[in-house]
């Protein structure tokens, strides 16, 4: 008993120091960075709140800031609407159902990248959806909120969805697959109307598995930088910048670590803000 | 006897050849495209040929490669030479102690009196000179499609006015007037001579020189950005993300009258066999006549304790300021050699109407935002212009407050 236990600490602690290192060292790290008056390279002279009180001054901080709370709402509600209709289509026994299941997963075997350089060339006004329509003979119509400034984070969200969502069917199809067949037939004897059943009843019993979807789709939000290089690269203008973009481009291309540290920070603290309280809440349910 | 005399002879012939094809040196650099490596492989030849060994080490994109290099220089294994945007950039790294002192190569080399005294300032660091100018792009070039512009009987325009009214006729003719990409650096390439046409040279040199904020609150500035929201209307819909190369096909194809950008392009037209002023047309920016907008690529080489790496050092740095190199290596590169006193003659017509320019003295050198700037100022211009050309609610006169106040807080 205690040797085993003693392998399984020798076996860990590898892992558990890359954590520490890696992880939790280079968050102290960055934190710390963002309290001095580094720019170009690490500065270690104390600064105060000065990087914070400039980064909240510039309009790209603001833009991209806001642009993470609209496109990582809009994901995680978007992807789980469509992942769980999905799956219950597929749930209804339909004809051809591995075959569904294998298009509907397929987007997610495809890079953010090639994602976002896709869905780049779709919506595209000069090549894409638009184009295509008005040479069917609508010339008039137009959709090219790609171009559009008010518009273009929305963009985002489409292919963020067409990529996760598949995702989100999987992890629920398991779930719904899971369910007890005598809780349906119990429904069927009480002729209770199947969309019911499925928002009265399958959905509460799958609440773990939304959690596990809701964290998935968080960690997306947060490291997408890929798709919006790939797909908008920020723009039009910087309108379509996300936080992790900001922060890589202004460690590298601008030779700002002090700005960069300060966004990193600011999005690991809105992270935590936001999601605390639901698994707060969710932590205690289990724990009753 | 003769034996062992042959055997020693040969020991010793070895022992020097040994010692003349040491000095490995590792470079890095983002030349990887066809023309770019033909160029750099123009110095490995050159190294090679005077007895170093020439070891490449291309990474894609600059981004990256200056990351690679920063890397390496923290962890105490410094390339032997890096390459690197001239600028604030390469200033902050001597600051900080990181390059080598080049001053005896340079003297030896005449250096300072064969550059332009912008690119000298820009390559010293308190008195001594720490990097290497290779190359002078002309950054306020307009390429035009030649058909477009003969079919509709247009010459290049002297100033943005006639643009504007030039680019009335070109839409009306059914073709694009200004082909430009949505990534925020072109929008840049073309504020610069917008700016420069709008406000003058000497507007434009006390705005990117002396960080006058004065100037840059001034009318010149505003009609500048006036500018720029008219030829907003002027480019076509496919704008968003779209890279510089991709848009200059619009040009080569005559599907667009003219796009904005420096003397790089001419290598997209030249991977098209296309040549200059037979299939596509190249002209100084309107309003920039005198005018040259110079962005320069340097060398740096980072300290290192090794006396073998410092000879290598110096021997590259002699390479690469060698006139007739600097001649040969732009041929490929497409831009000035950076000494004025390399032979030009084998460069192109446009290279060649650059060239008059540069040599009409330093009125006529002028520096980018990159020259200018440190790259966080830099960015931050950039972030200015690719809002305002994007937007259609920002006024000029905002913009132009906005510009002024990063001009004045430039050197905080």
């Amino acid at each position: 008993m205690r040797i085993s236990g003693l392998a399984a600490r020798l076996v860990l602690s590898p892992t558990v120091l890359v954590t520490v290192v890696c992880f939790y060292g280079c968050a102290v790290w960055t934190a710390y960075i963002s309290f001095t008056k580094s720019s170009f390279i690490p500065n270690y002279t104390f600064n105060g709140l000065a990087q914070y009180e400039r980064l909240f001054a510039t309009p790209r901080w603001g833009v991209a800031y806001t642009n993470m709370f609209i496109f990582g709402v809009l994901l995680v509600v978007g992807a789980l609407a469509v992942g769980l209709l999905l799956a219950i289509m597929i749930d209804r026994n339909v004809r051809g159902e591995g075959f569904f299941r294998t298009v509907m997963l397929y987007p997610l075997s495809m890079s953010f990248i090639v994602t976002g350089l896709a869905w780049q060339w779709v919506l595209s006004p000069s090549i894409g959806v638009q184009h295509f329509v008005r040479d069917l003979g609508f010339p008039n119509f137009t959709f090219d909120w790609i171009a559009q400034q008010d518009r273009a984070i929305y963009t985002l969200v489409f292919a963020g969805v067409w990529h996760q969502a598949g995702l989100i069917m999987a992890i629920m199809l398991a779930g719904l697959r899971g369910v007890d067949r005598d809780i349906w037939r119990a429904t069927k004897v009480e002729g209770i109307p199947t969309w019911r059943v499925y928002l009265g009843i399958v959905l509460p019993m799958l609440r773990p598995l939304v959690v596990t979807c809701v964290v998935l789709l968080s960690v997306a939000v947060v490291k997408s930088y890929d798709l919006v290089v790939a797909m908008t690269g920020g723009g039009p203008g910087f309108a379509s910048d996300l936080p992790g973009k900001f922060v890589v481009d202004f460690s590298f291309e601008r030779a700002n670590i002090g700005q960069a540290s300060a966004a990193a920070v600011v999005m690991l603290g809105s992270v935590f803000a936001a999601l605390a309280p639901y698994f707060y809440v969710e932590l205690r349910k289990r724990g009753q | 006897m003769s034996r062992t005399r042959s055997a020693l002879l040969g020991l010793a012939m070895s022992m020097a050849a040994s010692a003349a094809s040491a000095q490995p040196a590792d470079v890095i650099h983002w030349w990887t495209s066809g023309g770019e490596s033909k160029a750099v492989g123009v110095f490995a030849a050159e190294y090679n040929k005077r007895g170093g060994t020439w070891i490449d080490n291309a990474v894609v994109g600059g981004p990256a490669a200056r990351a690679a290099s920063m890397n390496r220089i923290a962890g105490g294994n410094p390339p032997v030479a890096t390459m690197w945007n001239v600028g604030v950039a390469v200033r902050q790294l001597a600051e900080q102690g990181l390059l080598t002192n080049l001053d005896d190569v340079a003297k030896a080399g005449n250096w300072v009196a064969n550059l332009p005294p912008l690119i000298v300032k820009n390559i010293s660091y308190d008195g001594h000179i720490v990097a290497v100018p290779v190359d002078l792009h002309g950054g306020n070039w307009m390429f035009y499609s030649k058909k477009i512009y003969d079919e509709l009987k247009l010459q290049p325009a002297k100033d943005w006015d006639e643009f504007l009214a030039q680019a009335e006729k070109i839409k009306a003719a059914g073709y694009t007037p200004l082909a430009i990409g949505g990534q925020p650096f072109q929008e840049v390439w073309l504020w610069m001579p917008v700016l420069l046409g709008s406000t003058g040279k000497e507007n434009f040199k006390k705005i990117y020189a002396d960080h006058d904020a004065t100037v840059a609150a001034g009318p010149g500035v505003k009609k500048a950005f006036e500018v720029m929201a008219k030829l907003r209307q002027y480019t076509d819909a496919g704008r968003p993300n779209r890279k510089w190369n991709d848009t200059l096909l619009l040009v080569q194809n005559n599907k667009a009258a003219s796009q904005f950008l420096g003397d790089w392009g001419k290598g997209e037209f030249a991977a098209a066999g296309l040549k200059p002023m037979v299939d596509y047309g190249c002209a100084i920016a309107p309003g920039n006549q005198g005018a040259y907008i110079m962005n320069v690529d340097v060398f740096a080489f980072p300290k290192n304790s090794k006396p073998e790496v410092l000879a290598a050092q110096k021997k590259l740095a002699e390479v690469m300021m060698d006139p007739a190199t600097q001649a040969q290596f732009n041929l490929f590169k497409g831009a000035l050699p950076a000494r004025l006193d390399a032979n030009i003659s084998a460069l192109d017509v446009c290279a060649q109407a650059g060239k008059q320019i540069i040599d009409g003295g330093p009125a006529n050198q002028m520096p980018n935002t990159a020259l200018a700037f440190s790259s966080d100022v830099d960015g931050q211009i950039t972030d200015l212009i690719t809002s305002y050309f994007n937007s259609t609610t920002m006024t000029a006169e905002a913009a132009t407050a906005a510009f002024a106040k990063i001009i004045a807080n430039a050197d905080k």
